[in-house]
C-alpha cells in the first residue's frame, strides 16, 4: 500500500479549508458577538422590571453604575421608559449588525469551501488514470462529488459554527444565570446534559436508518433510469407489467422505511417537547417559590426564563450536531477515497523527444488488474515511422488494449516488456506530450456538451472556423453540418442535438485532423458509418494525412487492405503479420475473413 | 428539452389538480388540520402559565394553588406531547403515501406511453419527473399544508390573547406585522430568484461532473485537461459569487427579523412597562406580551415562507400532470382492452397465435414531431417467413418501418395489418410478446446475465438459455466471466464490450421464440467471424419467422427476400438482390463500392 495523500480526515478537511479559513474565524468572531448582544435584553429588561417599574435598589456596579448615575438614575429612567426602549433598539441593532456578518463570512467561507472542495475533485479526476475510471461507477463519483461535497459544506459551514456559537451561547447564558440564582441554575443545566446526552443518542441510532433509507432511494431511482433508458426493450419484450411491479415493490419498501423513520422521528421530537416543557414548569415552579421566598425578584426571575428559553433550541440542536460528526466523517472519507487515489505522473526523468519515429512493440504482454488470463501475450512488432498499419481481430482479441498501451491509458508494468516510439520506452516521455502527439478516434467518441464548432477544436483552441470546416470536410462531415439549422454553432449533447452513431465518429476523426498529430489511430472508427461514407472519408484521409503514422483498427477488410502492413491479433497475440498481398498469399485467417466478406459479392459480380 | 424553471401560475396553487391523490387520505388530512390547531392553541396558552406564576405566586407572595398549577400544566403538556406526535407521524406517513402514489402512479403512466414521447424528452427529464417533482407535491401535501394551520391558526391565537389581555398593547404590537409581512416578501422574492439561478449552476456543475467522468477516455486522448479544469471554475466561481449574493439578501432578511421582534420588544417594554407603573396591568401581563410579541414574527415568516413554497411548487404540479395529461400516440381501443386486456392485466386467454403476415396498405406517415410524410401510400405484403432488408445511408431512416411494424408508432394514414388484420384491433402486448428485437445500441440491465437473457421469458430454463447462446456463438462470453450465468453485467451492461452486449441481446431475443424478429444494425460492431457465426444462426432461426433486418454491411443481406433501400426517409427502391443490382440504380451504387474498392485496390497493390 503506497503512502496516502491525505492520511486523516483532519488532514483532509485542512487541506480543503486552506481558502476558507480565515472566513470561517471572522464568521465564529461575529457569531460569539451576535451571542453577546442577544444576551444583553433579558438583563435590560430584568433591570427595568425590578428598579424602573418596581422599586428596588439597581444591582448594578462599576462602570454602568457611573452610567446610570450619570443619565439621572432610575427615577430619570421612570419617567422616560422609551430611553430602555432605545437601548434595548441599540442592542438589538448591534445583534443584527453582527449576525449579517456573521452570515455573510460565514457563507463566504462556506462557498470558498465548496469551490476549493469542486475544483480539487474535478481537477484530480481529470488526472486519474483511466484504469480509475473504469474500476470506478459513474454514478457513485458523481454523488461523492455532489452530495458528499454539500454534506460536508452544511456541516463545516452550518453545523460546526453553529456548534461554536451554541456551545459560547450556552455558557454565557449559563454564565448570567449563575449570576442570578445558582440553584435555579443547577436545575438549567441539568437539563442541558440530559437533552444534549438524549439527543445525542437519538441521532446517532437514525443515522443509520437514514443510511438505509437512501441506499433504497437509489436503488429506486436506478430502476426507474433503466427503465427509461431501455424503454425500448421493455416494450419490445412487453414486460411493463414486470417492471411496473418491480417499481412499486421497491416503492412500498422504501416508502415502509421512510414512515418508520419517520415514526422514530415524531416519537423523538415530541419526547423532546416533553423534557422541554416540563423543565419549563420546574423552573416556573421553582422560581416561583423563590419569588415568594424573596430570594428572587421579578425581573431576575423574567431575565432567567428568557435565558432559559433561549437555550431549549440551542441543546436540543446540539445532540444533532454532534451525531452529524460521524455523518460528515463518512463524507470526508468518500472523499478522501477519491482524493487519494494516485494521479497519473510522469517519471522524474521523463522527456519530450520527437514522436514522428518507429513506434516499436517489444515483447509486450498485459494483464487486467482483476482478469484472469492475459489481455496481450508477447506483442512484437515495429510500425514505421509515416507508413498506415492496419489491424485486424476479433471481439476481445486486445487490439484496442494495445492501443491504450500506446497512448499510456494503461500503464504497462515494469516486466512487461516495452512500447518505444523514436527509440524512447514510452514510460520515459511526458505523458501530455505522449498523447498529444498521438490522435485517436475511439469506436464510441464522446462528444462534450457544446457546440459542434467547440467540439471539433476543443483540443485546439487556437484553431478558427475555417480550419474547423477543413477538418470537417475531410471527415465528410462538413455536408452534414449543413443540413443543420445551426450550422457549426449546434449545441450537442444533453441539451442540445443528438447525433448518430457515425456523426459522432465523423465528428471524433475532424477532432483528431484539426490537431494534426504524427500519429493517428483510428481504434474501429468508422464502424458506425456505412460503406459509402467510409471509403470517401478513407480517401480524403489518405489525401491529407501525408507524412503521418496511422494505425487503422477495424474488422472491415475493405478498411485496411491498402495499409502498408496488416496484423491479425487474436486472443491477443500477433497471429499473422503482412502485407495484403502476403496475408492473401498465405492462405490464413486473414484470407478466411477476406473471402468470408466478398465471397457474395464475387459471385455476383460473376452471375452479372 | 432543458430544465428550467418557468414561472407557473395555476388556480389555487395547483392544489385541485392532485386533489385526487390527496382523496384517499383526506380523514387523516382532516384530523391532522384539527389537531394542528389544538397544538397551536397549546403553544399560544404557555405564555399564560408565565403570567399566573408572576401575578398570583410572585406578585401576591403565596403558592396556594401550585398543585392545580401543576397539575394543569402536566395536562396541557401531555395533551400536546401526543398530539405532536400523531401530527408529525401521520404527516409524514401521508407525505410518504402520497409520494409513493404519485411515483407509481407516473411510471405506469410511463410505461404506455409511446416512443415520440421518449424521443422528445430525454431520459434525465423524465426521470426527475419520477423521482423529484413527486417528492415536492408529497411535501406540499403533508407538511405545507400543515405548516399554514399550525403558523395560522397560532397567529391568530396569539393575536386573540393578546387584544383579550390588553387591546392597547395588542394594537401597538400589531403595527408591526405589515411592515414584518413587506420586508418579508420583499426579501423572499429576491431570494427566491436568486435560488433558482444556483440551481441551474448547480446542475450545470453536475453536468460538468458527469462529463470529467464519462468522458474521461476522450479527455486524456485529446489532453485537454487544463481546458476541462479551467471552464469547470469558471462555473464554480460564478457559483461561488451568485450564492454569497444569495446570502446577503437572506443575511439581510435574518437580522431585520431579529430588528423587529426587538422592536416589538421595546415597545411593549416600553408602552406596557408605562401601563404597569400606573398600576393598570401586572407585571405578569408584562411578561406575557413580551414573549408573544417576540414569538409573534417567526410564525409570519414561516407562512410567507410557505406561500413561496405553495408557488415555486406550482411548476412540480404543472410538470407532474402534464406527463399525466400526456397521451399516448400508440393507445388500445377500449373494444381491444375489453378482449386482449390492457397493459398491466393481459388476457391471454383470448389471444390470437400470432403467425407473422405483415402487410403495409396504402400506409403514410409523419413523425409526430416531424412535418414531413417520410412514407407515402406505402403498400408492402411481408407473407409469414419472410425476410425482409433495409438499407441506406446512416440517418436515412431506415428505423421508420421497423418502428411501424413495432407499432411503436401507427401510421398517419392507412393500415397496417397483422396476419390479416389491422394491428390495431388487437393489442400492443399481444404484438410485442410476439416480436424479438435487436437494438443498433444494446441496452442490458443490471443484473446477472441471467436476469438478462431471461428478460424476454421470465421462465427459461438454465439449457434453453446456453442454446440460445450457442445459437448465437455467445458462449465465449458467459465461458470468460468467473460466475458463468451469474456474473454481474454490471450498470447498462457496461462490463462488457458493445460486441459482447449485442451477442447477449441477440441471445434474449431469440430466447423469447418471437414469431417476427427485428435487428436494427445489429451487426455493426461484431467482427468478422462472429458475425458470420451469427448470418448462420439467423438463417436458422429466422425460418419460419417474419423478420426485418437493418444492416451497414450489404453482404450480409443478399439473401433476402426482399431489400428496401432507403434515401432521405423514403424508400427509392425494393426487391431482391438481384433484381436491385440489375436495376443499376442506388442500391447498386451502394453495393459496387465496396466491390469495386477492392478491385481497384488489388489491381494497385
Amino acid at each position: 500500500m503506497e503512502e496516502r495523500k491525505y492520511p486523516t480526515r483532519l488532514k483532509m478537511v485542512g487541506h480543503f479549508l486552506r481558502g476558507s479559513k480565515r472566513w470561517f474565524f471572522l464568521a465564529v468572531i461575529f457569531a460569539c458577538l451576535v451571542s453577546l448582544f442577544e444576551l444583553i435584553s433579558p438583563k435590560l429588561i430584568a433591570f427595568t422590571v425590578d428598579s424602573v417599574i418596581g422599586d428596588q435598589v439597581p444591582d448594578v456596579t462599576g462602570m454602568v453604575k457611573t452610567l446610570l448615575e450619570a443619565a439621572g438614575g432610575t427615577a430619570y429612567l421612570k419617567g422616560h421608559l422609551g430611553m430602555i426602549a432605545l437601548l434595548i433598539m441599540a442592542a438589538a441593532f448591534a445583534s443584527a449588525l453582527c449576525r449579517y456578518l456573521f452570515r455573510l463570512f460565514n457563507a463566504k467561507g462556506a462557498e470558498t469551501l465548496v469551490k476549493t472542495m469542486r475544483d480539487d475533485l474535478f481537477s484530480h479526476i481529470l488526472r486519474l488514470p483511466f484504469q480509475w475510471h473504469s474500476e470506478n461507477h459513474t454514478g457513485d463519483i458523481i454523488q461523492r462529488c455532489t452530495s458528499d461535497v454539500e454534506q460536508i459544506k452544511m456541516f463545516l459551514s452550518e453545523q460546526l459554527t453553529s456548534l461554536i456559537r451554541i456551545l459560547i451561547l450556552i455558557t454565557l447564558a449559563v454564565w448570567y444565570m449563575f449570576g442570578i440564582h445558582k440553584t435555579l441554575s443547577l436545575t438549567a443545566v441539568a437539563y442541558i446534559v440530559i437533552v444534549v446526552s438524549y439527543s445525542y443518542y437519538f441521532h446517532h441510532k437514525i443515522g443509520d436508518a437514514f443510511e438505509k433509507v437512501d441506499i433504497e432511494e437509489g436503488r429506486l431511482s436506478s430502476i426507474a433510469q433503466e427503465n427509461l433508458t431501455g424503454v425500448r426493450v421493455v416494450r419490445a419484450f412487453g414486460r411493463e407489467t414486470y417492471e411496473k411491479e418491480w417499481f412499486e415493490k421497491q416503492n412500498a419498501h422504501y416508502t415502509g422505511l421512510w414512515v418508520h423513520l419517520l415514526n422514530i422521528l415524531a416519537a423523538f421530537w415530541s419526547s423532546g417537547d416533553l423534557i422541554s416543557n416540563l423543565q419549563i414548569l420546574v423552573i416556573l415552579a421553582m422560581g416561583s417559590a423563590l419569588c415568594v421566598r424573596g430570594s428572587l425578584s421579578a425581573g431576575n426571575f423574567i431575565a432567567f426564563i428568557s435565558y432559559n428559553s433561549m437555550l431549549i433550541w440551542p441543546t436540543r440542536a446540539l445532540g444533532r450536531v454532534i451525531s452529524n460528526l460521524s455523518k460528515a466523517g463518512i463524507s470526508i472519507d468518500r472523499l478522501m477515497y477519491i482524493m487519494n487515489a494516485e494521479e497519473e505522473k510522469d517519471d522524474d526523468n521523463a522527456a519530450e523527444p520527437p514522436m514522428n519515429g518507429d513506434i516499436c512493440f517489444e515483447h509486450v504482454s498485459f494483464r487486467f488488474a482483476n482478469a484472469n488470463a492475459e489481455a496481450l501475450n508477447d506483442i512484437d512488432f515495429t510500425i514505421k515511422a509515416g507508413t498506415t498499419v492496419g489491424i485486424l481481430g476479433g471481439t476481445g482479441s486486445g487490439k484496442s488494449t494495445l492501443m491504450y498501451l500506446l497512448d499510456r491509458l494503461y500503464d504497462l508494468p515494469e516486466d512487461s516488456g516495452r512500447i518505444t516510439v523514436g527509440g524512447t520506452d514510452i514510460r520515459m516521455i511526458r505523458r501530455n506530450w505522449l498523447r498529444s502527439h498521438i490522435g485517436m478516434v475511439l469506436q464510441e467518441p464522446y462528444l462534450f456538451s457544446r457546440t459542434l464548432e467547440e467540439n471539433i477544436r476543443i483540443a485546439s483552441q487556437k484553431s478558427d472556423r475555417n480550419e474547423v470546416r477543413r477538418a470537417a470536410r475531410i471527415a465528410a462531415l462538413d455536408e452534414t453540418v449543413g443540413h443543420f439549422a445551426e450550422g457549426y454553432d449546434t449545441y450537442v449533447g444533453e441539451r442540445g442535438v443528438t447525433l448518430s452513431g457515425g456523426q459522432k465518429q465523423r465528428t471524433a476523426i475532424a477532432q483528431m485532423l484539426i490537431r494534426k498529430p504524427p500519429v493517428m489511430i483510428f481504434d474501429d472508427s468508422l464502424s458506425a458509418v456505412d460503406a459509402e461514407t467510409d471509403a470517401r472519408i478513407r480517401r480524403s484521409l489518405q489525401e491529407n494525412t501525408a507524412g503521418s503514422t496511422i494505425i487503422l483498427i477495424s474488422h472491415r477488410i475493405t478498411t485496411l487492405m491498402n495499409a502498408d502492413d496488416i496484423i491479425v491479433m487474436d486472443q491477443g497475440r500477433v497471429i499473422e503479420h503482412g502485407s495484403h498481398d502476403e496475408l492473401m498469399e498465405k492462405n490464413g485467417i486473414y484470407r478466411k475473413i477476406h473471402d468470408l466478406q466478398y465471397s457474395q459479392s464475387e459471385q455476383e459480380e460473376d452471375h452479372e | 428539452m432543458s430544465e428550467k424553471s418557468k414561472k407557473v401560475s395555476l388556480p389555487w396553487f395547483g392544489i385541485p389538480k392532485i386533489m385526487p391523490y390527496l382523496k384517499p387520505y383526506r380523514r387523516t388530512i382532516i384530523a391532522m388540520m384539527i389537531m394542528g390547531c389544538l397544538t397551536s392553541l397549546i403553544d399560544s396558552v404557555y405564555p399564560l402559565f408565565n403570567r399566573y406564576a408572576l401575578d398570583h405566586f410572585v406578585a401576591e407572595g403565596t403558592m396556594d394553588t401550585l398543585p392545580l398549577f401543576v397539575i394543569s400544566y402536566l395536562v396541557i403538556l401531555a395533551a400536546q406531547v401526543v398530539m405532536n406526535y400523531i401530527s408529525i407521524s401521520q404527516c409524514g406517513a401521508i407525505e410518504m403515501y402520497v409520494d409513493r402514489d404519485l411515483r407509481n402512479a407516473s411510471f405506469s403512466h410511463l410505461q404506455e406511453l409511446s416512443f415520440s414521447y421518449f424521443n422528445q424528452n430525454n431520459v434525465g427529464y423524465i426521470h426527475a419527473r419520477v423521482m423529484s417533482d413527486t417528492g415536492k407535491i408529497g411535501e406540499l401535501a403533508a407538511w405545507r399544508m400543515m405548516d399554514i394551520v399550525w403558523n395560522g391558526t397560532y397567529l391568530i391565537f396569539v393575536l386573540v390573547m393578546m387584544f383579550l389581555v390588553n387591546v392597547r398593547l395588542a394594537l401597538y404590537v400589531i403595527m408591526l406585522v405589515p411592515a414584518a409581512c413587506l420586508i418579508i416578501g420583499f426579501l423572499q422574492k429576491k431570494m427566491i430568484e436568486l435560488n433558482r439561478r444556483i440551481r441551474e449552476i448547480n446542475s450545470r456543475i453536475t453536468g460538468n461532473f458527469n462529463e470529467g467522468i464519462t468522458g474521461a477516455r476522450s479527455i486524456k486522448t485529446l489532453v485537454i485537461e487544463e481546458t476541462m479544469d479551467s471552464d469547470f471554475r469558471k462555473e464554480t466561481e460564478k457559483m461561488r459569487k451568485t450564492s454569497v449574493h444569495a446570502v446577503r439578501y437572506s443575511a439581510f432578511f435574518s437580522a431585520s427579523i431579529t430588528m423587529l421582534s426587538s422592536a416589538a420588544l421595546a415597545i411593549v417594554l416600553w408602552q406596557g412597562g408605562i401601563l404597569t407603573m400606573q398600576q393598570v396591568t401586572q407585571i405578569g401581563t408584562l411578561s406575557v406580551f413580551m414573549s408573544y410579541a417576540m414569538n409573534m414574527l417567526e410564525p409570519i415568516q414561516m407562512l410567507i415562507e410557505t406561500i413561496a413554497a405553495l408557488i415555486g411548487i406550482q411548476v412540480n404540479i404543472e410538470r407532474f400532470t402534464r406527463l399525466m395529461e400526456t397521451e399516448s400516440d400508440v393507445m388500445d381501443s377500449p373494444e381491444v382492452i375489453e378482449k386482449y386486456g390492457d397493459m398491466f392485466s393481459p388476457k391471454k386467454e383470448n389471444w390470437e397465435e400470432l403467425k407473422g403476415d405483415v402487410t403495409f396498405k396504402d400506409v403514410s406517415f409523419r413523425y409526430p414531431d416531424g412535418n414531413e410524410m417520410v412514407l407515402e401510400h406505402f403498400d408492402l405484403d411481408v407473407p409469414h417467413g419472410t425476410n425482409v432488408a433495409i438499407v441506406g445511408e446512416t440517418g436515412a431512416g431506415k428505423s421508420t418501418l421497423v418502428n411501424l411494424v413495432c407499432r411503436f408508432f401507427e401510421p398517419t394514414e392507412g393500415q397496417i395489418l397483422i396476419d390479416g388484420r389491422d394491428a390495431r384491433e388487437r393489442s400492443q402486448l399481444w404484438l410485442h410478446s410476439n416480436i424479438g428485437y435487436v437494438l443498433q445500441t444494446p441496452h442490458l440491465f443490471s443484473g446477472t446475465v441471467r436476469d438478462n437473457l431471461r428478460y424476454g421469458k421470465p421462465d427459461a430454463t438454465d439449457e434453453e438459455i446456453m442454446e440460445a447462446l450457442r445459437l448465437v456463438s455467445a458462449e465465449f462470453v458467459i465461458q470468460k466471466m468467473d460466475k458463468g450465468l451469474d456474473s454481474d453485467v454490471g450498470e447498462g451492461g457496461d462490463m462488457l464490450s458493445t460486441g459482447e452486449k449485442q451477442l447477449l441481446s441477440f441471445a434474449r431475443a431469440i430466447l423469447a421464440d418471437p414469431r417476427i424478429l427485428v435487428l436494427d444494425e445489429a451487426t455493426a460492431s461484431i467482427d468478422t467471424l462472429t458475425e458470420k457465426a451469427i448470418q448462420d444462426a439467423i438463417s436458422t432461426v429466422i425460418k419460419g419467422r417474419t423478420s426485418f433486418v437493418i444492416a451497414h454491411r450489404l453482404s450480409t443481406i443478399v439473401d433476402s427476400d426482399v431489400i428496401l433501400v432507403v434515401k432521405d426517409g423514403k424508400i427509392i427502391e425494393r426487391g431482391r438482390h438481384r433484381e436491385l443490382m440489375k436495376k443499376k440504380g442506388y442500391y447498386y451504387d451502394l453495393y459496387t463500392r465496396q466491390y469495386e474498392e477492392m478491385i481497384v485496390n488489388t489491381v494497385t497493390a
